[in-house]
Parts: structure tokens; sequence; C-alpha cells
């Protein structure tokens, strides 16, 4: 009886090296789900016929030419765009945006994507794996001028005022509740300056210790804010050199870069006695019970800008209408967001809570986003103020991109000496001027306005990008952006500029 | 000129101090169409010799030849069966024979290959089982596809090394008439390493018996001329075989006894001697 | 019959899944107590001990509490499985809503509306049933913090009046101590530390009480919680439906299209119309409004991505990554095998490289991927890619090819050692035949060599397939790839109420394909084992 090795009586000796690998590889191939890829459809091939030509009426014949073009539908080179974002409720109008149908009605289907951290976020900005993101307003500037990863990163669109708070453990705020009695009442009176917190430092560097707290990335808002708050009552934050990145030298308080949902977790470790955030991580900590908000940003500087939002030079560059397209769809979000009913109540806050508590959002539980984002705020557990601004995504024109927001934040990286060198006045205008792009955001605003989306009085259409000076800080000094090197010399801490 | 022969051979394994010395000038001359066994002790050096006529060892003095000339690398012109089958596991039995075929013969056929296989495949009696794996056979069977690899592969000289001494007493007196039924139906030179005499003058020719190591060498050939076809039933009875078993076991006896004296350091041993030519206890005879 | 239980047996036998075995020689009667037994041990016993598991953790659960949450229950881990397939459900409903046309959209779009108002009423029902659970809390709190409450005041009240009480009697014995009197100015002190002590007691006491009231207030009233999550879950479902009923009437593909083809239809008309210049705009408009048009007709609805997309990417990546590492290890094992030159070569690599991290390993590699992939949306190995049939949907990008090469660092080494150890230790006798027959280098190679070393090559592999399945979760979660690592990480950082028990159907789901992962390369590395064949390590 004759049999060839190569038709095996068995099925089992199949199996040689090849084999085994390829029936592997099939596995993997019939284990995927039958989808195809969008194939691009064949490009039709555009003709005019007879019937067209005797399709033409009398009113088409008669029509100008300015009504042949009134149809002011952008030309979009990209439909299909990938938008990053952090787990943080002021994400709200890229998801509203998305949500509400907004991309949707501009011709753009938009995945929002989640990012892990602040640095991954950037880089996939720069890389071209996100279209644009959700940023920290300093991270546009920081990454423009090279302080991290250097990109020409651009800014068309704020997108909220406020939202962020700082907590601290409530050790501390017993300790600062002994140093100032006011502080023992339920409701104790706002703003919180540091000043209580000042003799507990004082006392920790005298046993040789210090504090440590917590803020979200170098060139975020947080770490300004927390580091204005403890300067404003005498206690340094340190500065960055050269040498030390980290932002410690000199430091009576220490700041460590921890990932906003790590905070709570982190405090109730005892690695860190108080932290700077957004939302919903303060109100976190209440829910918890296991640290005290004492300050909002609001109460360190009343309606300061917070996220942007940011893209690449080069891609707003090649997709100059979908930029616009984008920040159409962006506009309509914050007009949406912060719409009221005639009693001045936010209407849509609460659907827009519920949308965000989704997993693939924002995802922590709405009770605990609906506070924070329907203008309610708990301090302690007995404490809970109405704060209607905690969040603002439209009024006082605050999506409109304001070069002397991107000089505050200039100012503040210089001041803390992320920016090693003193620069001249002229570089603070320039470099914001570089970032800040008002033209893309004006020419959305000009098509929502033809198409009777917004009002007129929702654009500051005249504005040179400056707002007027203004000293609701919580120290009261004055910043006006036409002045940044006289503000930078304003502080007692910090770097000072001749 | 022998067909076949060891001239002056010396071999060792290692290098230098460490040297050990197996074969010290080691002469043989095997004619064409002979059956020779060699026989020795174990760690004699039996393998060795065999290593050394397949080219798989070389000699560190003299010379090994082949119709005269010097030896090459191995190749299928000596086939070797290897005392522990060396089969590969993975292979059928079919596969273990096409493997050596298709290397061999690579300009036939498939149709004629499959043939060639099937013929050496009925020969050694493995019908049936072609596509078992090794593990699946018989020690008997293993030995049979071994033999049936190298004999497919037509090699000028068979060298059988140790080939019966892992099966059991039945499986080898099968096996020991089935080789020399081979043999006789396709007559070519083997040489067979044994440690049994009584193999030996069944199936071989001349019997040379190896020295026990270290440096061994070969001893007089004994010639064992009872005819053939030898009927090991009969056999017992024969006076020759008788006396050639009893020359043959004697002579490899007082090797072992001298070897023995030459190995004694000073310990002495019971007077009791086992009487053995492989591990201890007894001389491998066999009645059957 | 026999036949089928012999082929049955085997592939239980290659498969190992041995614990079958019993069942089947139990089907066919063959000593049916022995079988039992074996069922017993091997079956009944372990689905025993899973179920004491499930008992013990529903009942030790409840009971540990951390400030970052309960430890959910199995049946609330078994809800956030329901809840993340609900999701995935859902956006494939909208997916499907975006590309439905003429009469099914319209069918789909009245059903839509149908159920929303039915949630809408249901919500009604549920808001209403919410504030009823409020109020009876309430009552039910009072009541229970009444008499609490009015402890407390009494003995606040009654503290107040001992201390001044305290406080007065030491003012009066200070009175009567004259400056020279040492004994009574040390008795003054000894009675204020008493009063001290005192005092702090009666904090002490107070702080209880007030503490039992707080634990009191915090405690979960059941038919609130019940109400609220229904509540949820209805305004969920809402939301779901307003979004669908949005696309059905609004953005669905088929009226984007149509809204589209009218405007064409009239630039036509206008260009049909138009002389002279005004014919170079409107034809520009034309084209440009095709070429829109046709975008349009190649949309697809923008799924965010699921759990049940994300395991599908995962496993597509880990198995990208392995073939990777398989495709560097085993070669360099076997030339390590073959050359112990060539071992001598790379064993300071081997050594230096194998017990990096693949937290290490992964920015590495993203660089790396970034430099080459500078642009991704034109670069051709992500269109090739995406334009494949079963591949494309995965959008493998430059973070997947980083995570997968990440896989790959970390995982080659068991298959490389196994290899090199598999070639090395290869029977002395089976090179001896290679050498009799001649064989060529690439012929002993493939007819001796790796058949010999396949056992331990695949014992490596499916080591290294285990490393790759593990390490792939940590460069997903860092390298925010679509998958069961990023999913990890958003549903951490949601953290929401639901975020434990949704880590917990994670362990479940990573430990499933984990061991199906293994049971596979177990079947493989049967097959190609022989008897004899070098142990696996």
């Amino acid at each position: 009886m004759l049999r060839s090795a190569t038709s095996p009586g068995s099925f089992w000796t199949l199996f040689r090296l090849e084999a085994a690998l390829t029936s592997l590889a099939l596995l993997v191939l019939t284990a995927l789900p039958g989808c195809s890829g969008g194939e691009a459809a064949p490009r039709p091939t555009l003709e005019l016929t007879e019937a067209d030509l005797a399709a033409v009426t009398a009113e088409d014949l008669n029509a100008d030419a300015a009504t042949q073009k009134a149809d002011g539908k952008l030309q979009l080179e990209k439909t299909n765009l990938k938008l990053g974002f952090i787990k943080l409720t002021d994400c709200a109008p890229l998801v509203i945006a998305k949500e509400k149908g907004f991309f949707a009605d501009e011709g753009l289907s938009v995945e929002v994507v989640a990012q892990p951290n602040w640095k991954t976020l950037l880089d996939n900005v720069i890389s071209g794996d996100l279209d644009g993101a959700h940023m920290l307003s300093g991270q546009p500037l920081a990454a423009t001028i090279g302080f991290g990863t250097q990109a020409h990163v651009i800014t068309p669109f704020t997108m909220d005022l406020n939202g962020n708070g700082i907590t601290v453990s409530n050790a501390i705020w017993e300790q600062m509740q002994s140093n100032d009695p006011a502080l023992k009442s339920p409701t104790p009176p706002h703003p919180i300056t540091a000043d209580s917190l000042k003799p507990i430092v004082q006392n920790m560097l005298d046993t040789g210790s210090k504090l440590q707290m917590g803020m979200v990335f170098p060139t975020s808002t947080h770490n300004y804010e927390l580091r204005y708050w403890l300067a404003a009552a005498g206690i340094h934050p340190g500065m960055y050199t050269e040498s030390d990145i980290g932002g410690r030298t000199d430091a009576e308080v220490e700041l460590s870069v921890t990932p906003p949902p790590m905070m709570p977790a982190t405090l109730e470790a005892g690695n860190i006695q108080g932290y700077c955030v957004g939302e919903p991580w303060n109100q976190q900590a209440v829910a918890k019970g296991i640290g005290v908000p004492v300050c909002t940003n609001y109460d360190i500087w009343k309606n300061n800008p917070e996220k942007v939002f940011g893209m690449t030079r080069e891609w707003a560059d090649a997709n100059p209408q979908t930029s616009i397209a984008v920040v159409k769809a962006l506009i309509r979000a914050g007009k949406w967001l912060d719409e009221t009913n005639a009693d001045g109540k936010l209407v849509n806050r609460e659907e827009a809570a519920r949308i965000l508590s989704g997993d693939n959002y924002v995802g922590a539980d709405f009770d605990v986003l609906k506070n924070s984002m329907t203008g309610y705020f708990f301090f302690q557990k007995s404490d809970k103020r109405e704060m209607p601004e905690f969040n603002v995504f439209f009024n006082h024109h605050c999506t409109y991109p304001w070069y002397s927001d991107g000089i505050w934040f200039l100012t503040q990286m210089r001041r803390w000496g992320q920016i090693t060198e003193p620069q001249p006045e002229e570089w603070y205008h320039e470099t914001a001027r570089n970032v800040y792009q008002p033209e893309i955001y004006l020419a959305a605003a000009k098509l929502l306005l033809e198409e009777g989306l917004i009002e007129e009085s929702d654009v500051p259409w005249k504005t040179d990008g400056y707002k007027p000076p203004t000293s609701e800080f919580i120290d009261g000094v004055t910043y006006d952006g036409r002045d940044p090197i006289g503000y930078i010399n304003a502080h007692d801490i910090g770097n000072k500029d001749k | 000129m022998a067909y076949l022969e060891f001239d002056h051979v010396s071999f060792g394994f290692g290098n230098g101090h460490d040297k050990y010395p197996v074969l010290a000038d080691a002469n043989l001359a095997v004619e064409e169409n002979e059956f020779v066994a060699i026989i020795g002790y174990s760690g004699s050096g039996k393998s060795t010799v065999m290593s050394l006529l397949a080219g798989l060892l070389h000699p560190d003095r003299g010379t090994v030849r082949l119709h005269g000339d010097q030896i090459g690398p191995p190749g299928p012109d000596r086939g070797i069966v290897f005392q522990n089958y060396s089969l590969l596991p993975w292979l059928t039995v079919h596969g273990n024979i096409e493997l050596a075929v298709r290397q061999v013969f690579p300009q036939y056929s498939t149709e004629q290959r499959e043939d060639w296989i099937q013929h050496y495949v009925d020969l050694v009696s493995l019908t049936g089982s072609e596509q078992k794996k090794p593990n699946e056979l018989s020690g008997g069977m293993r030995q049979r596809l071994s033999l049936a690899r190298t004999l497919s592969m037509q090699p000028e000289v068979l060298l059988l090394d140790e080939p019966l001494s892992a099966l059991d007493a039945i499986t080898r007196a099968t096996l020991q008439d089935e080789i020399t039924r081979l043999w006789s139906q396709d007559k070519r030179t083997v040489v067979m390493n044994t440690n049994d005499v009584d193999e030996a003058l069944l199936m071989a020719d001349r019997i040379v018996p190896l020295t026990p190591g270290p440096a061994a060498t070969f001893g007089p050939s004994f010639p064992v001329p009872l005819p053939r076809p030898r009927n090991r039933a009969t056999l017992n009875f024969d006076p020759e075989f008788k006396r050639l078993r009893n020359e043959v076991t004697q002579y490899m006896l007082s090797l072992h006894e001298s070897h023995e004296d030459e190995q004694s350091t000073g310990v002495s041993l019971p007077d009791v001697q086992p009487i053995s030519l492989d591990k201890a206890p007894s001389i491998q005879v066999h009645v059957a | 019959m026999e036949q089928l239980k012999y082929s049955l047996l085997k592939a239980i036998n290659v498969s190992g899944l041995t614990f079958l075995e019993p069942v089947v020689r139990l089907c066919y009667g063959e000593e049916p107590r022995e079988q039992l037994r074996k069922i017993g041990r091997f079956i009944l016993i372990p689905a025993a001990t899973f179920g004491l598991f499930l008992w013990a953790w529903a009942a030790i659960a409840p009971v540990y509490k951390t400030k970052s949450g309960e430890v959910p229950t199995p049946s609330v881990v078994y809800s956030a499985a329901q809840g993340i397939q609900d999701f995935h459900n859902r956006e494939s409903d909208k997916e499907a809503a975006y590309t439905l046309t003429a009469e099914d959209r319209q069918a789909a779009l009245a059903k839509t509306e149908a159920d929303l108002d039915v949630v809408k009423d249901l919500r009604e029902q549920a808001n209403h049933q919410v504030n009823q659970a409020q109020a009876a809390k309430a009552t039910w709190l009072e009541e229970e913090l009444g008499p609490i409450n009015e402890q407390y005041a009494a003995l606040k009240e009654q503290f107040a009046t001992d201390q001044k009480r305290r406080e007065a009697a030491l003012r009066n014995k200070a009175a009567g101590i004259s400056q020279t009197d040492l004994t009574g100015k040390n008795e003054l002190l000894a009675y204020i530390r008493g009063h001290q002590l005192k005092t702090e007691e009666e904090a002490a006491t107070l702080a209880e009480l007030e503490e039992e009231r707080a634990l009191l207030a915090e405690q979960t009233y059941p038919e609130l919680s019940e109400a609220l999550r229904w509540q949820t879950e209805l305004a969920e479902r809402e939301q779901y439906l307003q979004k669908k009923q949005e696309i059905l009437s609004r953005s669905n593909r088929e009226l984007k299209l149509a809204e589209q083809n009218e405007k064409l239809q009239t630039l036509k008309r206008e260009y049909a119309a138009a002389s002279g210049p005004q014919m170079l705009t409107l034809a520009e408009q034309m084209l440009q409004q095709e070429e829109r048009i046709s975008s349009i007709a190649a949309s697809e609805y923008a799924k965010p991505w699921t759990l049940p997309m994300q395991i599908v990417r995962s496993v597509a990546c880990v198995f990208a990554g392995f073939f990777l590492a398989t495709a560097i290890a085993v070669p360099i094992g076997i030339l390590c095998g073959v050359s112990t030159t060539f071992m001598a070569a790379v064993t300071p690599f081997i050594a230096l490289f194998k017990p990096v991290s693949p937290i290490v390993w992964l920015p590495i590699s993203l660089i790396i991927v970034g430099g080459v992939i500078t642009d991704p949306d034109d670069h051709w190995l992500i269109t090739t890619l995406a334009e494949l049939p079963l591949i494309g949907w995965l959008q493998i990008n430059p973070a997947f090819i980083a995570s997968a090469i990440t896989v790959a660092l970390c995982s080659l080494w068991p298959t490389l050692v196994n290899t090199a150890l598999g070639v090395a230790s290869i029977d002395k006798d089976h090179l001896n035949v290679a050498r009799v027959l001649r064989l060529s280098f690439f012929q002993r190679l493939t007819k001796i060599v790796i058949p010999s070393a396949l056992p331990l090559i695949f014992a490596g592999l499916r080591i290294s397939l285990g490393v790759g399945w593990m390490v792939l979760i940590a460069a997903e979660l860092l390298s925010s790839s679509e998958g069961i690592g990023k999913f990890v990480w958003d549903m951490f950082n949601n953290g929401s109420s639901a975020t434990f028990a949704q880590m917990f159907v994670v362990v479940f789901v990573v430990g499933a394909i984990g061991l199906l992962l293994d049971r596979i390369m177990i079947v493989f590395q049967r097959l190609v084992s022989f008897d004899g064949a070098p142990a696996a390590i």
C-alpha cells in the first residue's frame, strides 16, 4: 500500500511549523468580526445634461451673483476628526458639540477620545494621531516656546472660565481652623487665603519637613493658581531653574504632579496634604470625606481663563476651513451650555451633566457632576454654596481667544522661572499672537451670525484682543495684559525683570 | 589489499594530558561481502570503531581505507545502524525512510520513490505501520525501521553498532534471523558490533575480538566456517560450533582476566569471579 | 461509534480538556462508577469551589468599605458587565441608525419616538417615586435623629454650665492664694489640669454623639437608592433615545445626502442658466459640492470604542506583537543554538534587555514609531492597513504599533531562550543521521534541528504569549491605544461608583482571554510534541 507523506492519513500529522503558524494567523483573522473599513467611494464625474439645461427656470436666470454665493457652507478639507479630551467637566463643549449634533451640522464626523494624561494628549496632537484637543491654557504656549515638548500649537477657542479648586486634607483644615477661629464656623467667610496655612508651613519647616501639595501639570492653570494662592500669603512655592525642572528651588511648600483622578487617593494616602485640581475631583474629596476645598480659582482670579481648544499650526494651515467648522460647533456648544431662562437659571446644565456622566466621557457619577455643573459647590458636607459662575462656557465673551489671557500665563511662566531668561515686552505680545488665533474664531462667529445661530452681542467683534485691566485677584494686584513686565514686577515672590 | 581496512589506527578522546586513548595501533582488514562481527566488552571501544568506519570520527594516527582510499566524511555509502536507532521521533515510519531516500536518490520520481520506500518497509515487515510514529512502535520494530532506513540507502558497507543489544531475547533472536536473511539475499559487506558470542557465531563469517580499553586493539580473528544457512536449533549440537564458542569465550575470558590484573591496584577482590563479557554477571550464551 | 469515541478522546487529550474525558467515557457506559467518581472530582469539586468563592465574595464584599468606595458584590459586577454590554448595543444601534434609509429610517424613527414617550412617562413616575422616597427618608431620619439631637443639646448645655462653674471655682481659688504660697500655687496647677482633662472628656462625649449622628445621616435608605437607580437608568435610556431620534431625524446619512444633493441640483440649474465669468465660481462650487457629497456617502457614524471592540483590538494587538516576537526570537534562538560564537555574541544583550520593564520600552517604541510614521494620515503603512477588509476597522495607528512592539520586546525572551535551548540540546544521534545523510546546512535546519526543537519552541511561545498578554494591558494603558488597557484607565479615571465593578469585569475578561490563549497554545504545543522531546521550562 503506497501512501504519500504529503497526504497523511491522520489529521494531526498536518501540523508542521508552517502549518501551526498559519493556523494561528487564521485564528486571528477569523476572530475578527466582519466589518470593512470605510472604502472611499469612487469619485463620480459630474456632467451637465440636456435635462439640466431644460430645467432652468426664469427665477434662476434672474438670480444675481450674491444669492448664488449665499450658501456659506465651508468646504471641508477633512470630515472625519478625532479630538482628544481629559476627563474633567470642562471638556463639556467638545462632548456637547458632538452629542447635540453641532459637529454633525457642520458636516463633521467627530470621535472624541479620552486621553490618559496631559502629556500624552499633547504628544498625540503633535504626532497627528489627534486632530485637536481640550488643552490646558499653558500647553499651547509652552509647546510653542519650547518648554517641554516643542511644537507650534495654536488655539482659536477658549473653552471655559474658572472651574478649579484647592483642597486640603482634614488634618490641615483643622490646623487652619485653629490658626484662624473665623474658619471654625460651618460656613466660614470666603475667600479663604493661605494666611492661616502659613503658620503650619512654618511649623513644618521648623521641624525639618515640607508641606506637600499636588497639581496636575507643570504648565497647567492649577500650578499657577496654587502658586499664586500660596505666594499671596507669603509662602514660597519654589522656583523652576535650568537644572531644577521640578520647580522646587527655595520651596517652602513642595508641589508635585499627580494626575487628576489620582488626587483624592494620593491625599488619602498622605503623600500630599493638599491639591489644586478641576472638577469633579474637589467634590469627590467632599463626598468621600477625605478633604476640604478651601478656595476655588474664582476667588483667586475672578473669571480666569481655564482650558483652550488646541491644534497644531501645521494642521490648521492644512485644514483652514475645517478649523473654522470645528470652532463654529464649539461656539454653539458653549452657547448651549450657558443658556439661561428668564430667571437666569442655567437650563441645559442638568442634561449636560447627564451626558458627561457617560462612561466614555467624564464618567463620574451624575450626582457628583451635577453639583458644579448646575452652579453649586460643596465646600464641606454642611457648606453647599451657590456658585453660578463656577463653570462659565460662553458668557463674558469667554470663548474668544484673548491675547491678554495668553500673556497672563506667560507672565506666570516667567515669574516662576519656567521661562529662564528675561524677555522684552514685545516678546510676550508676539508669542500670544503666535498662539491665540482670533482670526479663526471671528471667521466662525461671522458665519454663525449669518446663519442666525448667535447674536451680534455674543462676540467682541471690535476688540484688539486685550481685556481691560483687572484687579479681581485674591491679592488685589492689577493685571494689564499690555504691560506684562510691570505685572511680573508687581509681586513680592518670584522672578523680576527690568 | 583489503576491501575495508584499519591501518595502525589510534584514537583517543580529549586533549593533551586528559587524553583518553580508546584505540591504539589497531589493525583490521575486511574482505568484500564478508560479515565480520567485532566482539568486545562494553566500553572497549566498539562504537568508536564503528564511528571511525562511518567517518563520524577521524583517527589520530593511521588510516581507515575503503577500496584502498582513505575514507571521507560520513555518507550513505557506509550505512550505519545506530545502537539506539536514531530515528527522528517527529517523523512517521514512512517519513523516516523517505528522508533518507529523498537524500540519496534525488533523481527518483515520486512514484519510484514511493515504491522504493514501500519495498524496504515490506522488507523489514513493517507493512501497515507506515503512518506510525517511532514512539508507537516496539523496540524491535524501531530497530527494523532503523535497519530499513539504512538499507534503503543501498550502502556498500553496512555498519551495525550493537543493533540488538537493547532488545529482549525473543525479539533479538527473530531479528538475528532477519538480518542474516537480508544479508544472504543482498550480499554486501557487513561489520557488526556485539557482546554476544552466540550471536556472532550465528551471524558472522569471522569474529574479531577487541581487547578491553583503554588503548584497545584487535585480537586474532576467529573464522567461522559453519555452513549457511545456520539453524540455531541444530547449531547447539554442532561440535564445530561448540568448539568455536569455547575457543572464543576462553579467549575473551583470558583477555578479561589479564585486563583485571592490570587494573587491580591493591584492592583484593573475592576469589569468585563472575564470568562476563558484558556488565558483570554472566556470559551470554543462548541456547535456543 | 467506537471510532467517534476515540476521536473525541484524542481531541480531549490534545486540547488538554481532560476533565471532559470521564463524561465521554460515561456516555459510552465505560466503568460508570469510576467515571462518576472522576466527574465528581474534576468537575463538581471545581464547580463547587467556584460557587463557594462567589458566595464568600458576596458575603464579604459588603462588609469591606473604604473611603474610595465599596467592594462590589458579584451581582453588582454582573450588572456592570450588563451596563458595558448595553453601552455597546446602544452605540451599535446608533451606528445602524446613521445608515438607515427610506422606510426603514421612518419606521425606526416612529418606534424611537414611541419609546421615547414611554420613557418620558416612566421618568415622571420615577421622579415622583424619588421624591416620595426622599420624603420618607427625611421623616425616618427625623425620627432616628430626634432623640440623639435632644440628648446632644441637653449634654451640651449641661457641659457648658459645668465648665462655667468650674472656671468660677478656679478663679475663686486663685484669688485666695498669696504670692509666696508655693503649695497653693502647685495645687492650683493640679486643679487647672483636672479641669482641662474634664473639659476634653466632655468634648469627646459630644464628638461621639456627633459621629453617631453623621453615621445615621449617611446611612443608605434602600428605597431611595432603588428609586434613584431606576431614575438614572431611565435618564440614560432617555438620553440614548433622544440621540437616536436626533440621528434618525437630522444627521442620518441619507438625509444629509438628500440635502446636499438638493444644493447640487440648485447649483447645476444656476450653472446651466449662467453665462460669462460667473460660471467660473459656480463651476468651482459645483465641483466642491460634488466632492462633499461623495465624502458624505462614504462616511460612517463616529462610533466610540466599546469594550467588546476593544477586546478584539487588544487580541489583535497581542497577536501582532506575538508574531513579531516570534519572527525575531526564533531565528535568533536557532542561531544561538547552532553557533556558540553567536550565542556568546548576543548573550550580553539578552541578559541586559530581558529584565527591562514594558513601561520603559513603551516610550522608546513610541518615539521610534513616531519617527518613522511622522504623519499617520498619509503614511503608506497606516493607509494600507486601514483599507484591509478585516483589519481596517481596528484603526491601526502608531500607538497600536508601538504597543505591539512593546509586547514583542517584552515577550520574545522566553521564546528566544527556549529556542536556543531546544536547538542546543538536540540529540547527538539525530545530528549523526544528518551527517550520514549528508544534509546541507539548510536541510539540517529544516529537517532535523527545527522539528527537534519545536516542542521547546512552542513551550517558549506559550510563555511569550502569556507575558505578551500581561504586558499589553499596561502598554495600552500608557499609550492610550484603544484596547482593554485603555478601557481600564478610562474607567479608573471616571472615578464613578461603578468603577470598581467595571474593574472586576475586566479582571474576568482578561483572565478568560488569557486562559483561552494559553489553551490554544497548549493545543499547538501538544500537536508538535513527540515522545522523548525535551521538557518545557
